[in-house]
């Protein structure tokens, strides 16, 4: 084990989740097993307290659980000294290859749920009635999954963690001619593909933008005159479409002309050497940008009821705000950066 | 569109632009031939006589500065590029390969601590290896 600030906080935030996930599944099951939905009055103080005790539990797992996705970059980053032979976070990776990999896959797949959850804990909050309550403790029981699975692997990756072997450069990996970000345009618009890769990276962002703007702006709408319901779909199907688009371009274009480094395609050494100092600021818009969608839907289908309607579509209304701005944002200072380097 | 969403834009906006002038101002070294900024990975450091050093941002634009220079230079550093290391180069191993590090400059030459890295590069890409560039004759 590595032992620095970055480790023992994480080690902190990860026990700490993993024994409030625990306990937050045990209780969730227990009061969805005696989930009544008319209860006496005698037992309804009890009852309300149980519930107020459950949900006050999981927005500390969760809001804590959440932090820990940067939290794990900034931790990567700390061991680049310490892995011989590391010049990046790429380096690190190569140490417990396996387990660093299920991570950066887990990390995003939990911060994106466990951000819906709390959108619609909040709506259920605002309702003195509670109407999603049974919903939320549905969801919470594969989220406590989730996060009891992301604890325990940072636990294991951190306990694990020794720089004892030796290894290699980014640039042997991410440089070669047959990288796969390189093969993926090569074979969709042949060999000279950066300037197509490019015209599609900003219409698809562009194109998400404006219909973000369409559905907050009354007047938009009605000139566009589409059902709310399309609207929503097609933003997620260009938002899903745009995610691959966006990672291999900053692969291919947008990572190696911001760094100034035409042949270098690591999108470690972009985000975390401070070559760029605003790198995870661009790429932190586009994912809570792109995330926001997808919050969205959970809304949407999970909150569309007739007592919480009102709540929802204001509720609604500011995630496409936060939304839009994010998307906004990373599109401007992606174009900054490539105006002005 | 409120009021906190077009200051949020400016914030990004300024945020950004000071980001672009630390990158270009600040933070890296440039290179002592073409400007460039020098990656660590693969930098190359010419110590001169009088102690003071000059750095380079790849082996190609070292060389050309070292071949006018040469009378000045006391010895040339360079950097492995497997592990990053710095070693004198009469130390290190040196590749011509197809894989270039630098665009502007087309540079194609690799330094390595260790032959066997060497001479698996050379065999991934395509290389030979070649003599020290930085041979000073006493």
């Amino acid at each position: 084990m590595i032992v620095n600030i970055f480790t023992l906080i994480m080690l902190f935030i990860a026990v700490l989740s993993c024994v409030l996930g625990g306990y937050l599944f045990y209780a969730t099951f227990k009061t969805l097993f005696h989930f009544k939905k008319i209860v006496p009055l005698e037992a309804k103080s009890k009852f309300e307290e149980r519930g107020y005790l459950i949900f006050l539990l999981a927005c500390v797992a969760l809001s804590v659980r959440m932090f820990a996705w940067p939290w794990f970059y900034f931790m990567l980053q700390s061991f680049v000294s310490e892995v011989p032979g590391a010049m990046c976070i790429f380096g690190v990776t190569r140490v417990l290859p396996d387990t660093v990999t299920f991570l950066q896959i887990i990390k995003p797949i939990s911060f994106f749920i466990m951000g819906g959850w709390l959108l619609c804990y909040y709506v259920d909050k605002s309702i003195p009635t509670s109407p999603l309550a049974r919903k939320n403790l549905l969801l919470l029981l594969p989220i406590c999954g989730v996060l009891l699975t992301d604890s325990i692997g940072d636990i294991y990756y951190v306990i694990h963690m020794k720089p004892l072997m030796s290894v290699s450069c980014c640039a042997t990996f991410f440089d070669t001619p047959l990288r796969p970000s390189a093969m993926i345009p090569q074979a969709l618009f042949g060999s000279d593909f950066q300037q197509a890769l490019f015209i599609v990276f900003y219409a698809t962002n562009i194109i998400l933008i404006i219909l973000l703007f369409t559905s907050l702006s009354r007047k938009w709408q009605s000139l566009a005159s589409l059902p709310k319901n399309v609207m929503l779909y097609s933003q997620v199907v260009i938002a899903v479409v745009n995610i691959p688009i966006v990672i291999i371009s900053f692969f291919e274009n947008i990572g190696p002309t911001l760094m100034q480094l035409p042949l270098h395609h690591c999108i470690y050494c972009f985000m975390g050497k401070g070559i760029v100092p605003d790198a995870p600021v661009i790429l932190g818009l586009f994912a809570i940008g792109t995330f926001a969608i997808g919050w969205m839907v959970i809304l949407h289908l999970i909150c569309r009821n007739g007592e919480t309607q009102v709540v929802t579509e204001k509720l609604l209304r500011k995630v496409n705000g936060l939304s839009l701005f994010c998307l906004l944002a990373f599109i401007m200072m992606v174009t900054i950066h490539l105006i002005l380097i | 569109m409120t009021k906190t969403f077009w200051i949020g834009i400016i914030i990004v906006l300024i945020v950004s632009v000071m980001g672009v002038c630390y990158q270009k101002y600040l933070s890296t070294h440039h290179c002592a031939y073409d400007g460039c900024a020098v990656t660590a990975i693969y930098e190359v450091d010419i110590v001169l006589k009088d102690s003071s050093v000059k750095k380079f941002c790849s082996i190609y634009c070292a060389t050309q500065w070292f071949k006018k220079n040469i009378q000045l230079v006391d010895h040339v550093i360079v950097t492995d590029e497997i592990r990053g290391k710095k070693i004198d180069s009469y130390m290190a191993y040196f590749v011509v390969s197809d894989l270039i590090t630098n665009k502007t400059n087309n540079n194609r030459i690799h330094a390595f601590q260790q032959r066997q890295h060497a001479q698996t590069h050379a065999k991934k890409f395509n290389g030979s290896t070649v003599d020290d560039p930085f041979e000073i004759d006493e």
